[in-house]
């Protein structure tokens, strides 16, 4: 169907327009036929609101034989040829209406002679000719859209694909220490190096199993974090400790997933590992109206570097996850006081 | 072979990891461990007060990393590194066919290495050199009363030969370091330090002026107000670098 036959007001705009034009065409004929008025917009509304709707019709022509450059002298011509028959036809169809003024004694609702019904033929060809060009530069302007939104989306996806793949890839670094933890217990501690292993797999299952999804509950990556925060206590032992904040409504919200973990990973790799004392590692999680808020914080050295562009690297990976995810802007925020660093992120609260 | 103790330093800061050298020396009874380190720091004060025969070296540590304790402790021999994944490191090593120990790894492995140690005892590593050569020096560790400090080079404004040490100017003070001027300076990154005279290497980041004095000579003025004279040679250099 043609686009406009399904928007009201951009049809009764259209109509309106060729009202005007039957009123103009009335205005030229009323002295020249000597008619009256009333007669001639008798005559000359219908048509104009006949043409109206004939000149939608080209638009059936130009989609199914768009002008391609191989083909466009056949395509021209055969528009040629649509504007042709329905101007035959809308002009048959006005001297059919035309001759109803027989039933009230008159020649005609206006006495039109031969030469004006040919002029309205070729008038009416030209409006039909000119009609399915608009609608040709109509739909090319739309195809052009079509290609960018087609090719935006494309892109969106592909970065989308490469987040995550960058984000599913496993630091190797973890993998091998733990492995290396795991051979010292076996010698040191047998029943330690089987927990470790078991530890090391569920984290490993765990992390795989959020793999390609969109979101997952708090909760799930909150059960990430703990268990990697286990694995590295057992290399690194009681220098590092946990402390998770979130109620039960904030932990069954959604979230992209892999949205903490890396975060704690940051802060056990450049804040607690580097201290003699240890130290702990907090999250938490709260709702502020419409948005989650979590927080990771970490003691650091008090001259520990602070540029770590790795860190930077993470921070701005992180974010842009977050612009592809959410449909609101979401925050990521980094806050270095003297023995603390603090990431903030803020994204709209989804259940 | 049972007769020579070597003594031996375990630097990693996971303490399971150190757990494991022990565990694998333990067939290797000439061999005594005589200090463990967590961190680079710790490795490398130990280097220099202990000077061990046999270091095993994580590459990757807090502070400072195993081939800087290597830089700045101007170690060259008895070292076995030990790393679990590091791509730079492993690449960088591949390329100057300096060997290591790639966690985990297992007691033919570690013994095999060892020997390779033995045989080498007393002599350069193969490669090691060109290895730690192939990075400027971003830090060094200078001594800080009875400490020792790491100090990093951005930061230092220049570095006088002082007898058989270099002194490092660091935020008003001095640091003594006991190594020849000519060394250090190969070491250095030399777009940020020029040798400008036979006893100063300056910072260029520090330069605030060149002037030249009534005899015909130049001399450089630091943004702290610090003067230092610049030689013949040193003033090409510095052209060279400006």
């Amino acid at each position: 169907m043609h686009p406009l036959l399904t928007h009201l007001r951009g049809l009764a705009a259209y109509l309106l327009g060729w009202w005007l034009v039957g009123m103009a065409a009335a205005a030229v004929l009323v002295p020249a036929v000597h008619s009256t008025w009333g007669w001639t917009l008798a005559f000359c509304l219908p048509v104009a609101s006949l043409t109206a709707l004939a000149a939608l019709a080209p638009y059936y022509v130009c989609r199914s034989r768009p002008l391609k450059p191989a083909r466009w002298i056949s395509a021209l011509l055969l528009r040629a040829a649509a504007a042709i028959v329905l101007a035959v036809l809308v002009a048959g169809a006005a001297a059919l209406w035309n001759a109803t003024g027989l039933a009230f004694g008159r020649a005609g609702l206006v006495a039109l002679p031969p030469s004006a019904w040919l002029g309205l033929v070729a008038a009416l060809a030209l409006v039909f000719i000119l009609s399915a060009l608009a609608h040709d530069a109509a739909l090319a302007q739309q195809e052009l859209q079509e290609a960018a939104e087609l090719q935006a989306r494309a892109r969106l996806h592909a970065r989308e694909m490469e987040l995550q793949a960058l984000r599913s890839q496993v630091d190797p670094h973890f993998l091998f220490n733990s492995l290396n933890s795991i051979s010292a217990l076996t010698h040191l501690d047998p029943a330690a190096a089987r927990a470790m292993t078991i530890d090391l797999a569920q984290f490993f299952r765990q992390s795989l199993a959020t793999n390609g999804l969109d979101r997952i509950r708090l909760d799930e990556e909150v059960q990430l974090v703990e268990r990697y925060v286990a694995i590295e206590q057992r290399r690194l032992g009681d220098k590092l400790s946990l402390a998770v904040q979130a109620d039960a409504a904030c932990r069954a919200a959604l979230v992209p997933p892999l949205v903490l973990q890396p975060l704690v990973e940051n802060a056990v790799k450049h804040g607690v590992r580097l201290l003699d004392e240890g130290g702990r590692i907090e999250v938490e999680a709260r709702r502020a109206g419409t948005r989650l808020e979590l927080r990771v914080s970490n003691p650091v050295e008090s001259d520990a570097p602070r540029d770590s562009t790795g860190l930077g690297q993470g921070l701005r990976l992180l974010q842009e996850r977050l612009d592809v995810h959410c449909s609101e802007p979401a925050f990521v925020e980094v806050e270095r006081a003297a023995r603390q660093f603090t990431v903030r992120i803020s994204l709209p609260w989804q259940t | 072979m049972a007769d020579v103790s070597l003594r031996a330093l375990i630097a990693d800061d996971e303490p399971l990891a150190r757990a494991l050298v022990r565990e694998y020396l333990a067939s290797h009874p000439d061999i005594r461990v005589i200090a463990e380190a967590g961190t680079g720091l710790e490795a490398a004060r130990c280097i220099q007060d202990a000077a061990p025969d046999l270091v095993f070296l994580d590459v990757q540590m807090p502070r400072l990393t195993g081939l800087e304790v290597l830089q700045m402790t101007g170690l060259r021999q008895g070292v076995i590194f030990t790393t679990a994944y590091d791509q730079h490191a492993l690449d960088a090593f591949d390329l100057h066919a300096v060997d290591y120990l790639l966690k985990p790894f297992s007691q033919e492995r570690f013994d095999a290495a060892l020997e390779r140690a033995r045989r080498l005892l007393r002599s350069d590593l193969p490669g090691i050199e060109r290895l730690l050569g192939a990075e400027p020096l971003k830090r060094v560790l200078v001594r800080d009363g009875a400490q020792m400090r790491v100090l990093p080079l951005e930061e230092v404004h220049y570095i006088q030969a002082q007898a058989d040490q270099v002194a490092f100017h660091h935020d008003g003070r001095d640091y003594l370091k006991p190594e020849r001027i000519s060394d250090l300076e190969a070491q250095l990154d030399p777009r940020q330090f020029v040798r400008v005279h036979r006893s100063f290497i300056v910072n260029i980041a520090e330069i605030q002026s060149v002037e030249r004095t009534e005899s015909e000579a130049y001399a450089l003025r630091l943004r702290s107000g610090k003067r230092i004279p610049v030689s013949r040679s040193g003033y090409e250099r510095l052209r060279g670098v400006l």
